[in-house]
């Protein structure tokens, strides 16, 4: 089916165009007297139509003809674009784009029919005919009819006997709208001018072109990663190599620039559907739109679509309530959905939130149940955190009737699912009467992937690092003790938890014979596989690397373990594992139950597990211990880093100020070396915690270990006692996060800046 | 009588001269018609997949892409050889793989005159693999199909046998 380069130009363009049409749709409902919006809508139906005449499209000629007499009376402000019209446009809309779909598949306009939908049209325009006659007439009195003198009187003359019963635009309105209609005539040609522009600076590239550009750049980043090893330990090539790494992270990330499209793609997308189910479930709704710029690669973007728009409609039908509930409720009838993108590091995320009803937890528990997802005993026990997740479990729904928006009880484990297969993860937050929250955090790129490289079977193998939780090294000589068995499962005390095992070489061979592994060191990479964690004991870990990932041929995919290939930096070939398929042929698929329970410890919510953990640390000469749980992350970094606030130590990190308490005198003491060149670039370890709302940093010596507290009781009395814990049985004092003052807030540095500009 | 009139119409018929390099697996000549054949990798390692059907020689890196190798050796019942093999890189319908050969021969041109089909005392799995045989001066140049050892039709083949 050969299609000439003519009609596929057309057909991008008119694609492009019908885009830009339906962003300008959504805005016009809100500023229906916009007159660049109508006149860019206008533009693009007339661009079509004048196409079509010289390409021979006889059906799509003619419904775009009707489309823009439609929208030439609005743009002469002869109309206003209330709801019915606009609904007329975006039934045109669909229109074109069905019969533009047609000409691409089939290189034919299809035979459907079009009258009714012209019929609609051309009746949209009945009052606007009426007023063009009207016009005639005055135009037919002596004053030399200037053109905008046209829609004042007539306009006040026709409002009475509007055949519409539609929500009568005021005359007062349409008035100006005409004028300023009139005053954009000059605006579209500069609007065409900067187009114009932008145009001659962009350039069309096919996507396969692009995706072979990302493979041969893979293929460099391999080359260097090789070079890299291998010149390694000449002297005279580093300063070569070095340029060549560079230029390669360079060239890799233009490439995978070149790949990106702002979210706004797929947002401009959602305008219609809010519009659509609104009026269909009867909801008052107003989309907020924050970081339309975000970039994301394409082929990701369009993996995001189908979720997106799953958590949209969740949101609007079980999310937002009517306006009658909301106003008993006390909220403005109007709902609010927001939509948000941004870049986080290497992730972009992307928030649907609504201000709606939120989840219903005790709902959920009782459905859970009744579906037979979770046992009444387990359910009972569920905080809930743990609840919430239990939306994105496959056979979910609370809706009470199955509509054909949502209640299929197919949505949030496919939104998971679909986004989780391209690493990406979902989080959900809910407040019952406030509204739910849902996070895509979306990889920012698929090819290249870190990883780290594991052996077994004198192979390598790839392990993708976004699975990867953490490292557990078994010494030969604790080998017997640490791995504990039941039953012939191997389980792993993981701070007091049992942690499955899987040996690698007895999965990939079974039946095989392998190295005795109580006769060397083992390592266990702890892998989280949809909610499933378990240990894989490997012989040998390499180190991460950043690997591009090849696809397997047909019949090693049939296998189901691995998710790809790679070359190593070494040139060897490595398989990249797949950790959920791996749980899976483990036999790693835990009772719904233990997911639960799993999914509990992850949240940190269920204290009883957790808030005996403590990360131990030492703090000039002694030993102090934090709560795990408000760990967020441990940095290290160049004592130059600090920064001061008068006498309070400050981090800026990413933008933002945390405070650093320095109880035990490290930052001082770091401080005092740091004169010498050689002394500022010491490292400090700072951990940084939550505490309530706010993030502090804690200065430390050295992180010790995590290990398991008990309570200590005061003798006597039985009181449990505060600050302090017991940890490897020596009593160890909690550090208290409360006590790190909070840094000056937003007023008292204005009294400051005052008094310092007195 | 039946196969004597074949080889006369055949005969009859304009004679049509084929290029096949020629690849050695074990005591056996094979030839690859050489329109089929996308490079031949010299002394390759393929890194083995655990797990992978057994007929899979391992995979291979080739041009920026991770190739699957099917291992002639196997098909024919013989065992694994030690040290390095030759590979084919072969195109089929179903993408491009390699073939993992003893040894690669020189190219040879044979006639269509000279072809006879799979001989029938052959055993069924010989049979499913080769696609006849040219009669060379002193010896057999076996033919084989690169459609036939696509390793997605292998692999059906081997579930095919694994059910009956």
């Amino acid at each position: 089916m050969a299609m000439d380069e003519l009609t596929r130009e057309f057909l991008i363009e008119s694609q492009e165009g019908l885009d830009r049409m339906e962003r300008c749709m959504t805005d016009l409902e809100e500023r229906p007297k916009d007159g660049s919006l109508i006149g860019e809508i206008f533009r693009s139906v007339h661009t079509i139509k004048g196409t079509t005449g010289f390409l021979g499209f006889k059906r799509l000629e003619k419904l775009a003809h009707a489309g823009e007499n439609l929208l030439g009376l609005l743009r002469e402000g002869k109309l206003v674009a209330d709801r019915p019209i606009i609904t007329g446009l975006l039934q045109l809309l669909d229109g074109l784009r069905l019969i533009l779909k047609s000409i691409e598949a089939e290189s034919s306009e299809g035979d459907g029919e079009d009258t009714e939908l012209i019929g609609r049209l051309e009746e949209l325009q009945a009052p606007a005919r009426a007023l063009a006659m009207q016009a005639v007439q005055a135009k037919a009195s002596p004053s030399p009819a200037r053109p905008e003198q046209i829609p004042h009187e007539p306009v006040a003359a026709i409002a009475p006997s509007k055949p519409r019963p539609a929500p009568a635009p005021e005359p007062a309105e349409l008035a100006p709208a005409a004028a300023e209609a009139e005053g954009d005539a000059t605006k579209p040609r500069a609007a065409q001018a900067a187009a114009g522009a932008a145009a001659d600076s962009t350039l069309r590239v096919d996507v396969a072109l692009l995706n072979r550009m990302m493979n041969l750049v893979g293929e460099l980043v391999l080359t260097r990663n090789q070079v890299l090893q291998a010149t390694s330990a000449d002297p005279n090539m580093t300063v070569l190599s070095r340029r060549l790494d560079m230029v390669t992270a360079d060239l890799r990330e233009s490439v995978m620039k070149a790949r990106m499209q702002p979210v706004s793609n797929i947002f401009s997308k959602i305008p219609r559907i809010v519009r659509d189910l609104s009026l269909g479930l009867g909801r008052k709704v107003r989309l907020q739109v924050e970081g339309q710029d975000t970039e994301l690669d394409k082929s990701l973007l369009e993996a995001i679509k189908d979720p997106l728009t799953h958590a949209v409609r969740n949101s609007l039908d079980h999310g937002i309530e009517p306006p009658e509930v909301r106003q008993a409720a006390g909220k403005d009838p109007e709902g609010t959905l927001k939509l948000r993108a941004s870049q986080e590091g290497s992730h972009v995320v992307i928030e649907v939130s609504d201000d709606g009803a939120g989840i219903a937890v005790e709902k959920v528990r009782a459905k859970a149940v009744e579906r037979g997802l979770i046992s009444s005993e387990r359910a009972s026990g569920l905080g809930e955190r743990e609840l919430l997740q239990l939306i994105f479990l496959p056979g979910f729904s609370t809706a009470a009737s199955v509509t054909n928006v949502s209640g299929r009880g197919v949505g949030m484990d496919v939104v998971r699912t679909n986004v989780e297969k391209i690493g990406g993860k979902v989080e959900i937050d809910s407040r019952p009467g406030k509204g739910t929250t849902l996070r895509m955090r979306i990889p920012l790129t698929l090819a290249i992937i870190p990883a780290l490289i594991v052996r077994s079977l004198n192979q390598s193998f790839a392990l993708p690092q976004g699975a990867l939780f953490e490292l557990v090294h078994i010494p030969e000589d604790e080998v017997k003790a640490a791995i504990e068995w039941m039953e012939g499962a191997p389980l792993y005390r993981l701070r007091g938890k049992l942690l499955p095992l899987v040996f690698l070489d007895r999965l990939l061979r079974p039946g095989g014979e392998y190295a005795d592994f109580s006769k060397r060191d083992n390592f266990i990479a702890v892998l989280d596989a949809d909610g499933r964690r378990f240990g894989l004991v490997v012989d040998g870990l390499a180190d991460p690397e950043e690997i591009v990932v090849k696809p397997l041929s047909a019949v090693l995919k049939e296998i189901g373990l691995y998710s790809g290939a790679t070359m190593l930096g070494n040139a060897e070939l490595a398989l990249i594992l797949d950790p959920s398929a791996i749980a899976l042929k483990a036999g790693i698929s835990m009772s719904r139950e233990e997911e639960g329970a799993c999914a509990a410890e992850e949240n940190g919510e269920s204290d009883a597990a957790q808030s005996l953990e403590y990360l131990l640390v030492e703090v000039g000469g002694r030993q102090a211990a934090v709560p795990l749980k408000d760990v967020l992350r441990i940095e290290q970094l160049p004592i130059s880093r600090i920064e001061y606030i008068g006498y309070r130590a400050v981090l800026n990190f990413e933008g933002q100020l945390l405070p650093v308490e320095d109880t035990g005198g490290v930052l001082g003491e770091a401080a005092d070396n740091s004169a010498t060149a050689e002394g500022s670039q010491r490292q400090i370890v700072v951990v940084v915690c939550r505490e309530g709302q706010r993030h502090v940093g804690i200065a430390v010596s050295h992180v010790l270990d995590v290990v398991a507290g008990g309570d200590l009781f005061e003798a006597g009395t039985r009181a449990r006692t505060g600050g302090v814990t017991l940890l490897k049985n020596r009593v160890t004092a909690v550090v208290d996060l409360s006590v790190v003052a909070p840094l000056p807030a937003v007023e008292e540095a204005h009294a400051e800046w005052a008094e310092a500009a007195v | 009588m039946s196969t004597a009139t074949a080889v006369k119409r055949k005969q009859k018929a304009a004679e049509t001269f084929v290029e096949m390099c020629s690849v050695r697996v074990g005591q056996t000549m094979f030839g690859v018609p050489i329109t089929h054949i996308l490079e031949i990798v010299g002394s390759a390692r393929p890194q083995p997949v655990p797990l992978a059907p057994e007929f899979v020689g391992g995979l291979v890196h080739y041009r920026g892409d991770v190739l699957t190798t099917v291992s002639l050796r196997h098909l024919l019942g013989l065992g694994p050889k030690d040290g390095p093999q030759d590979i084919l890189v072969l195109e089929s319908a179903g993408g491009c793989f390699g073939l993992l050969v003893d040894s690669v021969g020189e190219v040879l041109t044979v006639s269509s005159a000279d072809h006879e089909p799979n001989p029938s005392i052959l055993d069924e799995r010989r049979r499913a693999l080769f696609a006849g045989a040219y009669k060379l001066k002193d010896s057999l140049l076996v033919m084989l199909d690169p459609e036939r050892l696509e390793p997605m039709r292998l692999g059906q083949a081997d579930r095919a046998a694994a059910r009956s």
